[in-house]
């Protein structure tokens, strides 16, 4: 069975950044009644529904739910660490590729701001083995590993950085819009946090929601019929394969190929390879993560990442335009929401609707999310 | 007369030694894969490569060597030493297989990539009945105790 006859009918997004007089309930209803608005639909039409959180107690989808009205439909809890929005918007393309429904919705939100104050749970108060190491030290390994290797200079990881700064400052969704043109120098010159990685090469702690509808494309051409339709034609979600040197203990664990193999599935299923793609969302948390995916999505040979940055090829303009939203750095990152904003991003540029950060005639979009765990999910959409 | 050391206690039970002698080495415990011989740390019942479902309980290091490694400027959470600016992170390479994450001690510019490590223990804070909370962590080889 395959995907490809789901389609995306409406997205919709609160912008992100901390809001501590807001509940998650009231802003996932502003992104969710977004997306029921952009896809001309009424809750009463939505068969099927995945809400994906983090941080919120047990029940909190349910009950989050309840905000756009008591109608009976099921309701799924998703959750997958910072891949959760992107699991919610495969889980609800296959609700409707299975015919278990006509219109699915995939919703996300959190409120990181609240969790990062008050830790719970297991190893609240972090009296775990697993919790004394903060998280910024994990992707730092990758970072000094990286150098290590191939020579990479913090120069490139702050390219990186940079360039998803100044992408966020032409999106009106996004956290950060910086009023000025975001320098190397400033970037490297920002607090260290975990070696080589600076304040500003890592994504801010967020709130927010976002939401996407699903349906067939036989009701997007009677309820849209102006708009191009907004495919999804392929979606994957692994885990980790063991290999040597994996490690068991600590939230983003072992190689980082699990995403060279979550990309060669969406790959195979769409027919598609990376020369296709258009532009590319990816978990931008910090900065050195979205050079080691230029290789392990395809769109550089292994040791050429770096060579992709002195040449400005992933910048709006560039060959490739890499998190052409700001980015988990600039846009942000809540939790939940995350790939459901990117799914937001993807399908307003295929719609040619992106504004001042259009990539000009763009027909292919991808979105790659990881997750502490951990976890990997992959979307491929395109403009049919 | 001497005053008693302080009994310690780990912060978790079931991922290391805790020897009698406050100058031996802890060690890890691991696990060894009774059909196809995979090391694993911390114990596991099946083998995570060949799936059989049967482990026997091993003691692993107290040395590996350092395969990346960062400085992280913030102080380590839970610790004693709540002023001490920062802390190594690495991930260690055991003879027997498994790398480890691991707290390091020492400055920022004390490691290196591929240096010999060794396993010690860190006191990070008392508890109501006055016994010493202790975590694992590596230190470079050869370098003094803390």
């Amino acid at each position: 069975m395959k995907l490809d006859d789901v389609v995306v009918l409406g997205v919709g997004m609160t912008r992100f950044g901390v809001y501590p007089d807001r509940s998650n309930a009231d802003l996932a209803r502003e992104a969710g009644m977004e997306a029921l608005a952009d896809a001309g639909l009424s809750f009463a039409a939505v068969g099927e529904a995945f809400a994906g959180y983090i941080f919120a107690p047990p029940m909190t989808g349910i009950r989050v739910m309840k905000e756009f009205g008591l109608t009976g439909l099921p309701v799924t809890h998703v959750e997958n660490a910072s891949a959760t929005g992107l699991v919610t918007f495969r889980d609800a393309a296959w609700a409707v590729a299975s015919g278990r429904c006509e219109v699915a919705m995939a919703l996300g939100f959190d409120k990181m701001s609240e969790a990062t104050r008050a830790p719970r749970g297991r190893g609240a108060g972090r009296d775990a083995i697993d919790n004394v190491i903060l998280p910024a030290a994990y992707f730092s390994l990758w970072a000094m590993r990286r150098m290590h290797e191939r020579g990479t200079r913090p120069e490139h990881f702050a390219a990186i950085a940079a360039k998803n700064w100044n992408h966020g400052a032409l999106n009106p969704k996004s956290d950060r819009q910086p009023d000025h043109e975001i320098t190397v120098e400033e970037v490297l010159a920002s607090r260290k946090i975990a070696e080589p990685v600076t304040a500003m090469m890592t994504c801010p702690v967020d709130d927010g929601a976002a939401c996407a509808i699903l349906a067939r494309p036989e009701l997007a051409r009677r309820l849209r019929p102006e708009r191009p339709l907004i495919r999804v034609l392929a979606s994957s979600l692994q885990t980790e394969t063991y290999t040597p040197g994996h490690t068991f203990m600590g939230p983003v664990v072992g190689p980082a190929t699990m995403s060279r193999d979550a990309a060669r599935q969406v790959y195979d299923e769409a027919g598609l390879g990376p020369e296709d793609v258009d532009l590319v969302l990816v978990h931008d948390a910090f900065a050195n993560e979205e050079l080691e995916y230029y290789e392990l999505l395809g769109f550089a040979g292994d040791g050429e990442a770096e060579k992709l940055v002195e040449e400005g090829q992933t910048k709006l303009g560039g060959r490739i335009p890499f998190n052409t939203d700001g980015g988990l750095i600039a846009r942000g990152h809540p939790g939940g929401p995350t790939g459901l904003a990117q799914i937001h991003e993807i399908v307003q540029q295929l719609r040619g609707a992106a504004g001042r950060r259009q990539v000009e005639g763009a027909r292919v979009g991808l979105a790659h999310l990881v997750g502490g765990g951990s976890v990997c999910s992959i979307s491929l959409l395109a403009r049919t | 007369m001497s005053e008693a050391r302080p009994e310690r206690v780990p912060i978790e039970p079931g991922f290391f030694t805790i020897p009698d002698d406050p100058k031996a080495p802890p060690r890890l415990l691991g696990s060894r894969c009774r059909a196809c011989g995979e090391h694993f740390f911390p114990r596991r019942a099946i083998c995570a490569k060949c799936l059989n479902q049967g482990t026997d309980p091993v003691d692993l290091g107290p040395s590996g060597k350092l395969y990346t490694y960062t400085y992280v400027h913030f102080p380590l959470f839970n610790s004693k030493r709540a002023d001490a600016g920062g802390y190594g992170v690495g991930q260690v390479d055991l003879p027997e297989g498994p790398r480890v994450m691991s707290v390091l001690s020492g400055g920022p510019d004390e490691f290196r990539i591929g240096m010999q490590m060794e396993l010690e223990l860190e006191v990070l804070r008392e508890n109501s009945q006055g016994q010493e909370v202790v975590i694992y962590r590596f230190r470079p080889a050869g370098g003094a105790d803390s």
